[in-house]
């Protein structure tokens, strides 16, 4: 199992749409919309590399989304 | 497909939902002990008794694949159909089980020896605040002062909507909901959450089999304590399983309350999750109203009852709106000082009231963490200046969340 947080960062006034079509992508943990040097923090759960390979692409190919940046987790503690 | 939510709004849903159905127990409960002549302790076994094998009946049904899911997944997702129980849940299953048996043998003993037990049986409600004084001990998130004051209002809401002024208050059973009913269930709650907060095979514990095995712990705890109190109510309770029906009904509305009531329990705090359920006195209200032309309830006595009953309702519904009011939450970016061991810094910053998830990470920064707290003001106070204590952090960003989903 990989777990990665996805940080995005989307063009002024595409907030709205482009997390329209994020909410449609399937095994994506969480989406949370942040106000900070990103504008999107997503938490993703997928079985192997290659999958967080395909969602990134897919976030990639949102009208608006301007970069992202994949912060794979090593070591996780949580409630 | 699964369904992405606000974790916030499906918290409050379901302990709703679980209160809706819990007032629809209470009236089935009344209408049980109004019109069937069976003895309190053969009644508390019997019903664990009936309930174990509706329970079990149900729990077969939810574990029919449909569309290549169980068809349970529809109440809990992470439901994969009716398991053995695994050794890492027997400890918890075995405490819960006691706490579910002792509370339940203890609200009984309380009504076999009063003759109207309802204003000794509303301090029940208190048990709001053993919830929170045992999560200030034991938990990393300790309550803060608003969930303090909301658990309060709620409780002495409770308290008042549900106070009889017929029934006599004494300190024999005063003592036994404080020192026996209210612990127990304490223990019942903190274990069942503990339960559906363990992973199994790598995917969140589900709220039906915890409720199933729950029940077959419970009811050996039950059987025992009954037996040993006077062996003939024991028999009489297993011929009271001639009731079967109504038992059924009882007990398998109980299962859908319960099943809600858990999946809550693993999104929220124990003692929130028991607050927002108190809501149960105002929706049995209706019920209660819609049924009392079948069977004779009564709601109040006279006139003073009436309003106290009505200031309580409108307390509880206000602690529980402030509950849900205020959370903040955040994301912090962090980038460590090298030499650091990152294994040191992330228990350090979990060690921080406030974090709930904290997580190296391969990538621009070393660490993520993800921070809770009830205003901003107290997550500069509390998380801010403990992480510019801790040696090793060269810098950190702080992400406010402004709105969150998540999957469930």
């Amino acid at each position: 199992m990989i777990k990665a947080y996805i940080l995005v960062l989307t063009y002024v006034g595409n907030l709205k749409t482009v997390l329209e079509e994020m909410r449609k992508i399937e095994n994506l943990e969480s989406i949370a919309v942040v106000a900070g040097d990103y504008d999107i923090i997503v938490k993703v759960e997928v079985e192997e590399l290659e999958d967080l390979m395909e969602i990134t692409n897919k976030i990639h190919s949102i009208k608006g989304v301007k970069r992202t940046n994949t912060q794979v987790i090593e070591k996780e503690i949580r409630e | 497909m699964r369904i992405r939510v606000r974790k916030k709004n499906l918290f409050y849903l379901l302990a709703i939902t679980s209160s809706v159905i819990g007032a629809v127990v209470t009236v089935i409960d009344t209408y049980i002990s109004l019109e069937y002549n069976i003895n309190p302790w053969s009644l508390c076994l019997v019903i664990f008794i009936a309930g174990i094998v509706i329970t079990f009946i149900l729990s077969v049904i939810l574990s029919i694949p449909i569309g290549g899911k169980p068809l349970g997944a529809r109440i809990d997702p992470s439901f994969p159909g009716l398991r053995l129980l695994r050794k890492e849940e027997v400890p918890y299953q075995i405490m819960a089980g006691m706490g579910n048996a002792i509370a339940t043998v203890g609200y009984f003993f309380i009504i076999s020896i009063y003759q109207d037990p309802s204003t000794i049986l509303s301090f029940f409600e208190v048990v709001i605040l053993y919830l929170l004084i045992t999560e200030s001990i034991a938990e990393k998130n300790a309550p803060s002062m608003a969930e303090v004051e909301s658990s309060i209002i709620v409780t002495f809401g409770a308290i008042m909507a549900s106070f009889s002024f017929t029934g006599g208050l004494n300190l024999k059973g005063l003592l036994i909901v404080f020192l026996v009913l209210n612990p127990a269930w304490v223990v019942f709650s903190i274990y069942q959450r503990k339960l559906k907060l363990l992973r199994i095979n790598g995917r969140h514990n589900d709220a039906i089999n915890i409720r199933f095995w729950n029940l077959f712990f419970t009811t050996i705890f039950t059987a025992i304590l009954v037996y040993f109190i006077d062996t003939k109510h024991f028999f009489a309770a297993i011929d009271a399983l001639k009731y079967w029906p109504i038992m059924f009904l009882s007990m398998g509305t109980t299962f859908f309350s319960y099943i809600f009531y858990i999946r809550a329990l693993g999104l929220g705090k124990a003692s929130v999750t028991q607050a927002v359920k108190s809501s149960t006195i105002i929706f049995s209200i209706p019920l209660s109203f819609l049924l009392a032309s079948y069977i004779p309830l009564s709601f109040y006595e006279s006139i003073p009852q009436l309003v106290i009953k009505v200031m309580g309702i409108i307390l509880v519904i206000m602690g529980v709106i402030s509950f849900a009011l205020t959370e903040v939450r955040a994301y912090i970016f962090i980038k460590a000082k090298t030499g650091h061991s990152s294994t040191d810094l992330i228990n350090d910053i979990w060690a921080i009231k406030g974090v709930t998830a904290v997580a190296a990470v391969a990538g621009r920064y070393d660490i993520i963490s993800k921070v809770r707290m009830r205003t901003l003001g107290k997550g500069y106070e509390r998380i801010i200046r403990e992480l510019e204590e801790i040696n090793g952090i060269e810098k950190f960003e702080w992400h406010s969340i402004l709105k969150e989903w998540e999957e469930i």
